[in-house]
């Protein structure tokens, strides 16, 4: 009756600090292109021998079979979905937040928007999901042009020194509220949230999934000794496929340089206020209990 | 030092009121890559003060330029002798800005007047219902209200019937908030419900309408689970009603429809969002409208209305085998989708419930079109997933405005087409 697993803490890759094009060895570049040159169409075909060598790469396939080709039906929807959280994680901050805005050619073009200038781009993308092994994350390629001319380096550091220089740490709570509303001052941290997000969202995604984040529950600033600053969130995640809403705890770290790092992930099952207060009374009674 | 502030404030002020006579916003589409490098060389172009409000990046997005009025003849001429297509999206920005302020000093009249609602704001049961009451006072040979049933809670569910008479008409069926959460359906339907009230005798299509048929709108479907998001839990979608034996409640309330019922895409979980109940029409909101539905006997369309995606569907959802209809119900899709993006550019997909958005069995459509209901939809409105359910009052307007144009269209299709 209430699926309970364990918490999940988990390690994540980074975002690279400051548009630098630095990636993990294995993970290939989602290429923006800032400047003039139009969009390149990416031809490569769908097949295992194209892709990058990753360990177990003969369980990925395509995302999407030969005859879905319509740019409407869902899996070009959620490709593109996969694609544009990929994207936030390499490329989010504060001040940089990227959204899937619709899919032009299912093989796969779509208009990428950053939604906090309302700039626009275009991305040809390829998403494969390993459908032998649903636990490893999705493997993006993409080269997208357009909507990443503008500098935001300003910004971060006047927010950076903010911070650093204040003399309490920061939180806030309920971004967006009931009717749509963040306070001016509150919308970098529900970017860095939606970015921080992008992090869980790009691994939860397989073929049957379509994530967005929700809502920040809460988040508050933590003490850090590092020149990073430190975060942690509770955040709700909305999956459009199967309708549920996924409570997660994030422990993330940006700055600048550094970029959206998340440092710890943890998933808070859906239960009922009773159920806790059982499991309470059976902990007290059996405190080396574990149950799963 | 005092000089200085005065001085910026002055600066300040006359800046502030910037004003946009004659100037123009050009639409360009670019039909070669030669065509957005040359676009791409006038954006670097200083002088013209060019205002770029979407950047030349390919020949497959369109490119809108904000022109002062003083340099609109030369750019036109660029354009021209480069022989790059061009329209004229906004022909005075000046007068546009006006009307919209004109437009929303009127919206601030209305809303002091006690008779009217405010439409860009979201609302609590109690004032929607209490509402309702007024625009059935406002326009009695209009509109009126029917109590089709109670819900798990003992909440009445109300329908609003459009009327100009006649009996056993054919009728249109339009329901929104059947999903607690999507609380921009349910406004959208408080808009559209005061703009048949108000458009009928001014708009000759709706006028033609509603002297044949009527239209039925039910602004709040599941009136137990809106309650509960103002109270509780604003990410709730189902109803309250108590599962035996589980410690979760609700139903979803779009699974529970005799179509497919309990098949793939609803959950027998009683604690998941999907859940499709013990047995169909267990739910007694869904087993109300069934029964309204069944026993009225005229109606030629079912319209749902739910939230986000920005999709308009038609069956099936529990298979995806094409309807006997889909040719027909994809054009009239497509051409509401046309009308309803020519407002402010919102791009919708449109498609069957199973190929658009995923294989959903148990779906209210789906039953609407199995009983012989030809014209069935859902809408799923604004946005992608920015804001998602959270959408902002601000958009409750023009989402609504948008989707009338598209409502507007599938109605008068029904009403063209009688069978």
């Amino acid at each position: 009756m209430c699926e309970w697993e364990p918490g999940i803490s988990t390690q994540f890759p980074s975002t690279p600090g400051n548009q630098t094009e630095a990636a993990p060895s294995n993970l290939v570049l989602c290429l923006l292109k800032q400047g003039q040159s139009p969009v390149e169409r990416r031809l490569t075909p769908h097949t295992p021998a194209a892709s990058p060598s990753v360990p177990g790469q003969e369980d990925i396939q395509a995302a999407m079979p030969v005859e879905e080709l319509d740019p409407s039906h869902y899996p070009a929807t959620r490709a593109a979905k996969v694609a544009e959280h990929f994207i936030n994680t390499r490329y989010g901050s504060p001040f940089a937040w990227f959204g899937s805005s619709g899919v032009k050619k299912a093989g796969l073009e779509f208009t990428l928007k950053e939604m906090t200038r309302n700039d626009m781009g275009l991305c040809s993308a390829e998403v494969l999901f390993h459908r032998a092994d649903e636990r490893k994350p999705p493997q993006v390629q993409c080269t997208c042009s357009g909507a990443f001319q503008v500098n935001t380096s300003a910004e971060e550091e006047d927010l950076y020194q903010r911070l650093r220089n204040a003399t309490s740490l920061l939180s806030g709570s309920d971004i967006p509220n009931s009717v749509g509303h963040i306070d001016p001052e509150m919308a970098p941290f529900w970017h860095l949230g939606g970015v921080a997000s992008s992090f869980i969202m790009l691994r939860e995604s397989n073929e049957s999934t379509l994530l967005n984040m929700a809502h920040i529950d809460n988040f508050t600033q933590m003490e850090t000794k590092d020149a990073q600053l430190m975060f942690q969130y509770d955040i709700l995640l909305h999956d459009m496929v199967s309708q549920e809403i996924l409570k997660w705890k994030l422990l993330l770290s940006w700055s600048p340089d550094g970029g959206v790092k998340v440092l710890e992930a943890e998933w808070d099952p859906k239960c009922h206020k009773i159920l806790f207060l059982h499991l309470f009374i059976i902990f007290l009674i059996y405190p080396n209990k574990t149950i799963y | 030092m005092q000089y200085f502030v005065v001085f910026l404030t002055l600066f300040l002020a006359v800046h502030s009121q910037r004003v946009f006579t004659g100037d123009q916003v050009l639409r360009i589409n670019a039909e070669s890559e030669e065509h957005i490098q040359i676009l791409q060389t006038l954006q670097k172009e200083q002088e013209m003060e060019l205002d770029f409000w979407i950047h030349p990046v390919s020949v497959d997005l369109p490119v809108d330029i904000h022109v002062p009025s003083v340099h609109l003849q030369k750019v036109k001429i660029f354009l021209q002798e480069h022989n790059i297509p061009f329209s004229v999206m906004i022909n005075n920005l000046q007068v546009l800005l006006e009307d919209e302020q004109a437009e929303m000093e009127k919206n601030r009249i209305k809303e002091r007047s006690s008779k009217s609602l405010n439409f860009g704001a979201y609302h609590d049961l109690y004032t929607i219902y209490n509402w309702m009451d007024s625009l059935v006072t406002e326009y009695p040979n209009l509109v009126s209200k029917e109590h089709i049933g109670l819900t798990y809670e003992n909440h009445a569910m109300y329908v609003l019937k459009f009327s100009t008479g006649g009996s056993s008409r054919p009728a249109i069926w339009i329901d929104a908030g059947i999903h607690a959460r999507e609380w921009v359906s349910s406004a959208t339907a408080v808009w559209t419900a005061n703009k048949i009230a108000t458009d009928y005798g001014h708009d000759s299509s709706l006028t033609s309408l509603l002297n044949k048929m009527d239209i039925y709108l039910m602004i709040v479907t599941n009136p137990d689970g809106y309650v509960y998001t103002h109270t509780s839990d604003r990410m709730w979608r189902k109803t309250r009603s108590v599962n035996p034996g589980s410690m979760c409640r609700g139903v979803d309330p779009n699974r529970n429809w005799d179509a497919g019922f309990g098949g793939p895409g609803a959950s027998s979980n009683p604690c998941s969002d999907s859940y499709h109940g013990p047995y169909a029409h267990s739910e007694v909101e869904v087993k109300n409208v069934v029964n309204f539905i069944q026993s009225h006997g005229q109606f030629k369309s079912f319209i749902s209305i739910h939230a986000y995606s920005q999709l308009l569907m038609y069956p099936y959802g529990y298979t995806c085998t094409n309807v006997p209809d889909q040719a027909e119900l994809d054009s009239v899709g497509r051409s509401a989708v046309n009308a309803l993006s020519s407002l402010y550019g919102t791009q919708y997909k449109v498609g069957n419930i199973c190929r658009i958005i995923y294989q959903a069995s148990g779906g209210s459509i789906d039953w609407s079109y199995d009983i012989g209901i030809k014209y069935s939809f859902a809408f799923e409105l604004r946005d992608t997933g920015r804001y998602g359910f959270l959408l902002p009052a601000s958009q409750i307007i023009p989402t609504a405005s948008e989707t009338w144009l598209a409502l507007k269209h599938i109605m008068e299709h029904v009403r063209d087409n009688a069978y």
